[in-house]
């Protein structure tokens, strides 16, 4: 089982824990590094703490203290992080019209199927 | 009769020497004296030469010899004693008779004799012969001026009727001549049916006997012309009282008569015009009230015949009240002070009944101006008056009416409008029993009813019915429906109105409910949403891990075999909940279509392939018969989920059956089949399959929501198609999807992102 994530970076953001450490889980089994926060506020400093920025952002909509539009926006305001691509991973009815309000990049649907979630990881984190 | 004291009281006074001396000599006076009986006692020398009797033929006789025939079968000389004997003195002038027959015209006073104690002795009789005195009299009278007198025929005529005299007026009056006249019997002078039946003659008789005659008639002038006379015909006597003749006096009346005639022929037409008239009641009344005359007229209005009526008091024509009130009497008195007295009032019939008169009263004077009676003239206004009520009674009624049907137009409560239309009955027509009865009540027998009609032809809510002593006239009916016209619009109003507020009532518990159905509707709706994603969250983790597990491999059987299975559940619960979220969609109207150009043949065909493994568990075999290719402009997702949800429909209710999946094309329309041929629906069930949450099957026997058929209808009908189904229970059920080639939102593309199949 030969790593395609090359140990690149992947933030999770997503207040439900198992939600969040399944995703981490089946992450770094394929050999990503995965850093996550519960909520916007704390995944903005895990952002500015971190020495590399992750190549792509699992963003959850509904969340306390900052929820995903706010975090996106604050993104959006700060040149350095305004470029990481952001993948809306919600349960919402209206994803699709939702993740084009916040300019994502794409979406995944909860539940999430294992390989559509790889597949679409891959596909930020596979160039360079 | 020479009875005791009084005849010797009468001796002692015929004794008296002096006083028969004094009456003895007397010659100018008859003195007798008579005793109580009135026989003759003494008789003087004046008695003997005026009355003719010797004293020895009178003395001792009755003295009612000396009176006339006449006078002593009329009982005249008792007479005399007794009116001498009650006042003291009786005085008569008359005719006496002497002791030869002959007749002198003589002044008698007789005076009672009384003795001391007042009773009677006897009576002394003074008698004056007054012939001369007469005659002189007479012949002043006749003779002096008659030879001038023209007015008058006065002649004489000797005891047989020979003309003896003749005067200017008779000259004038009767045509003759003196000397035509003068010696021929007057008879001429009379008509020849009056000559021939003796008048002249009789006429002399009577004057012969009584002194005097007066006639009124017809007499002949020489010309033969007649004219009417007033005659007067007076015996004359000598000087000893023997008939010498008789004067006649005559007077032409014609001129009077013609005037008299003519008035009386005016009277009669007068009277016979008065009488034939019968518009009016013309009657005369007397001074006192009472009725003299009575024409036709009277008897049409008044009711009584003349015979019944005249000879009665007037009064009888007003009302009792105003014969107590003395008001007859009144109008007397003031026709007869102001000469005429008009008025309107009440009068009464012989029958009792009463009629509206105009009366005029007046008051008819003769020519002395002396009041001699009333003029009565009364008609009968009752047809006029009773005209002139109903017209303003008739508009009266309307105005009631007119003013009811307002207050039903302005009044929303039948119950007020009924009670109003009632009161308004009894007060206008001034009845006290006026009810409404309702269709099918017997109605009281006498009433006047009067039909409440209902808006439908021939139908009524019921009958006003009246009920009243004096008989309803016309006007009144007319009034009487004219208010159950009112009454029908009162009730054909309130019953709508009733109708509207059940309908309305109705709709509003529609409303509520359909509110309340709808609440509960977004209730549900919501409640499954929340559930949806609350349900996604911890299955986002399950199914992570276990795909997580099954990827990393390593697992020996049948581990591996077991982790695979609980994969496949989570994969089946995450499409439920996928499926629930739609549903929630749909009702909430958000769902979007995004077509886009495809093969469905080649869709039905992956589909068909999916389910063939369910398909050879349920033993069904799938049939397909699919055109090459058949193109169109469709949501492929909704469209697959249409074709999945027909699909594992017809393998769980036609399991052991073969399925068929068929595609047609008609020209702009493609139809789809689904064709089993299992259990079947009900015809009562075909409608509410296509709901929500709705199954055919019992639960037990067949599990699922009930949601794919409702899903499978909002999106065939989000692309403008249809959906139906063709089932006969136990035989099988044929799905039918008609949907047009390209969809109206096939058109508006939009920008698409990744998208993650449900």
């Amino acid at each position: 089982m030969t790593a395609p994530g090359c140990g690149r970076t992947v933030l999770i953001v997503e207040d439900d824990a198992d939600t969040r450490l399944a995703l981490a889980e089946v992450l770094r089994d394929v050999n990503y590094r995965p850093l996550h926060a519960a909520n916007g506020s704390a995944a903005l400093e895990e952002l500015r703490a971190a020495t590399t920025a992750p190549c792509v952002i699992l963003l959850d909509v509904m969340m306390p203290i900052m929820d995903g539009k706010q975090f996106r926006a604050e993104l959006q305001k700060d040149p350095a992080l305004s470029e990481i691509p952001v993948v809306v991973l919600s349960a919402h009815a209206d994803l699709d019209s939702a993740a084009q309000q916040m300019q994502a990049a794409g979406f995944l649907r909860k539940p999430v199927e294992l390989s559509a979630l790889l597949a679409t990881v891959e596909q930020f984190c596979g160039r360079e | 009769m020479q009875n005791g004291p009084v005849q010797d009281e009468l001796n002692a006074l015929r004794a008296s020497a002096e006083l028969r001396t004094v009456t003895e000599s007397i010659q100018d006076c008859a003195i007798a004296l008579l005793d109580p009986q009135g026989v003759v006692l003494t008789w003087n020398t004046g008695a003997r030469q005026i009355e003719g009797y010797a004293a020895e033929e009178i003395v001792g006789q009755g003295f009612d010899r000396l009176y006339t025939e006449e006078d002593r079968a009329a009982g005249r000389p008792q007479t005399l004693l007794a009116e001498a004997l009650r006042t003291g003195r009786a005085q008569q002038e008359g005719w006496r008779v002497r002791n030869d027959g002959s007749r002198f015209w003589a002044d008698e006073v007789i005076s009672p004799l009384r003795v001391e104690n007042g009773a009677v002795k006897g009576y002394v009789k003074v008698t004056r012969d007054l012939t001369r005195r007469r005659e002189q009299w007479s012949e002043e009278r006749t003779l002096l001026p008659v030879a001038s007198v023209t007015d008058y025929a006065i002649f004489m005529v000797d005891p047989e009727g020979t003309i003896t005299t003749w005067n200017l007026g008779a000259e004038r009056t009767k045509g003759y001549r003196a000397d035509e006249a003068i010696g021929r019997n007057f008879s001429m002078l009379y008509t020849p049916e009056d000559a021939a039946a003796g008048k002249p003659r009789r006429l002399l008789r009577r004057a012969q006997e009584d002194g005097r005659v007066e006639d009124e008639g017809w007499r002949v002038r020489k010309d033969g012309s007649r004219f009417w006379a007033d005659v007067v015909i007076s015996r004359v006597n000598d000087g000893n009282g023997k008939l010498i003749g008789y004067t006649k006096i005559t007077r032409d009346l014609t001129e009077r008569r013609r005037a008299e005639e003519q008035l009386r022929q005016a009277e009669e037409r007068l009277r016979l015009m008065i009488e034939s008239v019968q518009d009016y009641a013309i009657f005369m009344l007397d001074r006192e009230g009472r009725v003299a005359t009575w024409n036709r007229g009277a008897e049409h209005i008044k009711g009584y015949t003349a015979q019944e009526i005249v000879g009665q008091h007037f009064s009888r024509f007003y009302p009792p009240e105003e014969i107590s009130a003395g008001k007859p009497e009144r109008e007397l008195e003031l026709a007869s002070s102001t000469g005429r007295f008009e008025e309107e009032a009440w009068r009464i019939r012989k029958d009792g009944s009463r009629f509206w008169a105009n009366v005029v009263l007046s008051a008819t004077r003769n020519r002395d101006g002396v009041l001699i009676g009333f003029t009565k003239v009364t008609r009968d206004l009752s047809e006029r008056k009773r005209a002139a009520e109903e017209t303003a009674e008739r508009a009266r009624q309307h105005s009631v009416a007119a003013e009811l049907g307002l207050y039903a137009l302005q009044t929303a409560h039948l119950d007020q409008v009924i009670e109003r239309s009632m009161q308004t009955v009894r007060e206008t027509l001034q009845i006290d029993d006026v009810r409404i009865f309702r269709a099918g009540e017997s109605l009281p027998p006498g009433a006047r009813t009067v039909r409440i009609h209902a808006p439908e032809p021939d139908a009524e809510y019921g009958f006003l019915a009246a009920s009243a002593s004096r008989p309803l006239t016309a006007n009144d009916v007319a009034f009487l429906q004219a208010m159950a016209n009112v009454l029908a619009v009162a009730m054909a109003r309130s019953q709508s109105e009733e109708q509207l507020r059940r309908a309305e009532r109705e709709a509003a518990e529609e409303r509520g409910n359909t509110v309340r159905v709808q609440e509960a509707l977004l209730e549900r709706d919501e409640f499954i949403s929340v559930a949806a994603h609350e349900l996604r969250t911890p299955l986002t983790a399950l199914q992570l891990k276990l795909q997580g597990l099954e990827n990393s491999g390593g697992f020996p059987q049948p581990k591996a075999e077991r982790l695979c299975a609980a994969v496949r559940q989570t994969e089946r619960l995450a499409r439920l909940i996928d499926r629930l979220l739609d549903v929630s969609r749909i009702s909430q109207g958000r769902v979007e279509m995004a077509p886009e150009i495809f093969d469905l043949a080649i869709l039905v065909r992956q589909v068909a392939e999916d389910f063939r493994e369910p398909a050879a568990q349920a033993r069904a075999a799938l049939e397909l018969q699919l055109p090459e290719k058949v193109e169109g402009s469709w949501d492929r997702l909704r469209i697959e989920q249409v074709l999945v949800n027909l699909l594992s429909n017809a393998v769980k209710y036609g399991a052991g059956k073969p399925i068929t999946m068929k595609l047609e094309e008609l020209g702009d329309v493609v139809r789809l089949f689904v064709a089993d041929r299992g259990i079947g629906i009900a015809t009562d069930d075909v409608d509410r399959i296509f709901g929500r949450f709705q199954r055919a099957a019992p639960i037990r026997n067949y599990g699922g929501m009930g949601l794919g058929l409702y899903i499978a209808r909002h999106i065939v009908e989000a692309h403008r198609g249809t959906i139906s189904v063709a089932s006969k229970l136990g035989e099988g059920s044929t799905f039918m999807v008609e949907l047009p080639r390209l969809s109206a939102t096939a058109a508006a593309g939009r920008d698409k992102g990744p998208r993650a199949r449900a």
